[in-house]
């Protein structure tokens, strides 16, 4: 089911969590709300579930217009960060009772649970209850709860946070290859941007309530909208030194000369921002950086350089050996480099 | 030892833990405790089963010489209506229990999660009114209870009791600690909020309610002074008042009164043996996982 969300505004009191939010959802994609807290990714979230209405604006599944439409009406299904499952009632009997409230036949509801547990791998356990589950079990159980009704839309709210880290990343391709095999459209909401980045289909990365862009992973990474973007995504976070602009070129705060340059935005202060494998070791550059400290990945190693008085660090093959306090000449790919507005975060490069 | 203990702590607690003069400490005085607690009953059990000569006997005796002797019971039998008087309890124990547990629930619910304006004003309002001593209450009720023409009837009995705000407080705080998520999971499923009360919260609770219950038919099953206010004649009186014959009436035979106050006392311990199992499990409750 595709969604249309026109210019949502969701207002506390004085308080504007959801500010002028538009976006389109394809049919059958699996969407990331992605943000820090506070974003008001789980405002969002509640609208598109009916528990909370907006203030403004209006929310289309396909063509119905469903702003104001209540919860149960709306055919979703909906999986919490605590699960929220009944604890006195077994696997089979959580999965069921959406279709219990439904009053399909029993002999129907018990067929249809039992195929969604075989979906979600938790066929050999239906006759235990929650509190006899660990933490993974338990939310494979709440999705197939959410998804035993066959809605149109499945909504997850931080779903794995409750998970240690090994179970976190089993239950994303979890949720991935139930989504795959179920075609249902879904909307993921998380403040991990690995997370997001791993399943998504499209992204959407909020920052106080307003969208900062809507894109494929690979897009977002490669092509942050502004700063917020680019620092919010990837791991190590990107690198991040003051500059300013002259001549068009990009001089770092120790009057050296970047390399990078940039047409139009002469004496404007900016940020220059690199991601570690952007980094280039290049003896006869001009610009030069000086060791700190290098940890080995194995195929490769990462070194922290002090550049300009910041703290950066690049990806170099582990052939390459740089000593504490060795003056390195480093250069830049063309890609993964990117110049923003000091101030405002505007993308100029 | 200190040291040593430090050290092997954990495998102390899992395995034996050593001697210490606390923990011997802390038996004896639970020891003391326990008997106590459990020895008037077992002197008022046994008491029941012996004779006028054994029962004043110096020293007395810890068993009865003849445990089948139920002379006693017979005798509390014939000289009061204990047939009736235990009819009567148990019709006002059920009366009680199934419309103040039915009104606890409801009231309990939509105080805890349905939004009306209101709300905590009401509900602050109810909770004072706990403060007016019941020997006040007493009076207006007694008057209710004369104009409804319900005098010496057994409704007289249950009516003033099918609510209550204690209970009500008590349920409310187990529906409060239940997390929202549960009740919109539900909400979004379309169940209704009839169907949510009683299909998840009403089981969830059950340990909740079977203390509710069990304080509510020990409360019931004890009254004394609102009975004997509310009612008049020995068709409508409750077991209570079996022992107050014996006092009046049957003279000061301790043996006797013995039988009659294990007759009256009996039901309450069965009630409680079977409910106990879900009051551990309501006091020692984790709550909820997340």
């Amino acid at each position: 089911m595709k969604i249309r969300l026109e210019n949502i505004v969701k207002r506390f009191r004085d308080n504007t969590a959801v500010d002028h939010f538009s976006a389109e959802i394809e049919s059958g994609e699996l969407v990331t709300l992605l943000g820090p807290s506070g974003c008001g990714k789980s405002t969002m979230l509640n609208m598109l579930s009916g528990i909370l209405y907006p203030t403004e604006g209006k929310i289309y599944f396909d063509e119905d217009d469903v702003t104001f439409v209540s919860s149960e009406k709306r055919g979703i299904g909906l999986v919490f960060q605590n699960y929220a499952l009944y604890p006195h009632m077994t696997v089979l009997e959580n999965i069921c009772f959406p279709l219990e409230i439904k009053k399909v036949p029993k002999a129907e509801r018990i067929e249809k649970a039992k195929k969604m547990a075989e979906l979600v791998h938790v066929d050999t356990m239906l006759n235990r209850k929650p509190g006899q589950l660990s933490g993974g079990q338990q939310q494979r159980v709440a999705i197939a709860r959410a998804l035993v009704k066959e809605p149109r839309l499945l909504l997850l709210d931080e779903p794995l946070s409750n998970l240690d880290a090994r179970l976190r990343i089993e239950m994303r391709e979890e949720i991935r290859r139930i989504q795959l095999e179920t075609g249902v459209t879904t909307i993921f909401v998380t403040h991990d941007q690995e997370e997001a980045m791993s399943i998504s289909d499209h992204i959407i990365l909020m920052k106080l309530g307003v969208l900062q862009q809507f894109d494929k992973p690979q897009y977002l990474y490669d092509q942050p909208a502004n700063c917020f973007v680019a620092d919010f995504l990837g791991n190590p976070p990107i690198n991040k030194v003051e500059a300013v602009v002259k001549n068009g070129k990009v001089i770092l705060a120790d009057g050296s000369d970047s390399g990078v340059r940039l047409e139009g935005h002469d004496d404007q202060k900016v940020w220059l921002s690199f991601r570690s494998e952007s980094v280039l070791y290049e003896p006869d550059s001009q610009l030069k950086a000086t060791a700190i400290m290098t940890s080995v990945m194995g195929k490769e190693k990462i070194t922290a350089f002090d550049l300009a008085g910041k703290e950066v660090r690049g990806y170099f093959d582990s052939s390459l050996d740089f000593e504490r306090g060795q003056e390195v000449g480093i250069g830049f790919k063309k890609t993964g480099v990117f110049v923003f507005d000091y101030e405002s975060g505007e993308r100029y490069l | 030892m200190a040291k040593t203990r430090s050290v092997n702590n954990e495998e102390a607690q899992v395995n034996k833990e050593p001697f210490s003069f606390g923990r011997l400490l802390m038996y004896v005085v639970l020891i003391i405790g326990a008997v106590i607690m459990i020895f008037p009953f077992y002197w008022m059990i046994t008491g029941a089963f012996k004779s006028k000569i054994e029962v004043n006997l110096m020293p007395p005796t810890l068993f009865p010489q003849n445990p089948l002797n139920f002379e006693n019971f017979i005798y509390a039998f014939q000289t009061a209506p204990f047939g009736k008087y235990f009819v009567n309890s148990l019709l006002a124990l059920i009366g009680c229990i199934t419309t103040c547990s039915f009104t606890t629930i409801l009231a309990a619910f939509a105080f805890s999660r349905l939004r009306f304006p209101g709300r905590e004003l009401i509900f602050s309002l109810l909770l004072s009114l706990m403060m007016v001593p019941y020997e006040m209450i007493i009076i207006t009720n007694y008057r209710t209870i004369v104009q409804w023409g319900l005098h010496d009837k057994i409704w007289a009995l249950i009516l003033p009791f099918m609510s209550s705000i204690f209970y009500t407080y008590i349920l409310k705080g187990f529906f409060d600690s239940v997390p929202d998520s549960l009740y919109q999971a539900a909400k979004v499923d379309g169940c209704s909020d009839w169907k949510y009360l009683w299909r998840v919260m009403v089981p969830m609770a059950k340990s909740s309610l079977a203390t509710i219950i069990l304080l509510n038919s020990i409360a019931t099953w004890n009254s004394f002074l609102w009975p004997m206010i509310a009612t008049n004649s020995k068709d409508v009186r409750t077991l209570p008042f079996g022992l107050y014959a014996f006092m009046t009436e049957g003279g000061q035979r301790n043996e006797r009164m013995m039988a009659a106050a294990t007759i009256v006392v009996l039901p309450m311990i069965i009630i409680f043996l079977f409910a106990r199992k879900y009051i551990i499990s309501g006091m020692s409750r984790g709550g909820i996982k997340g």
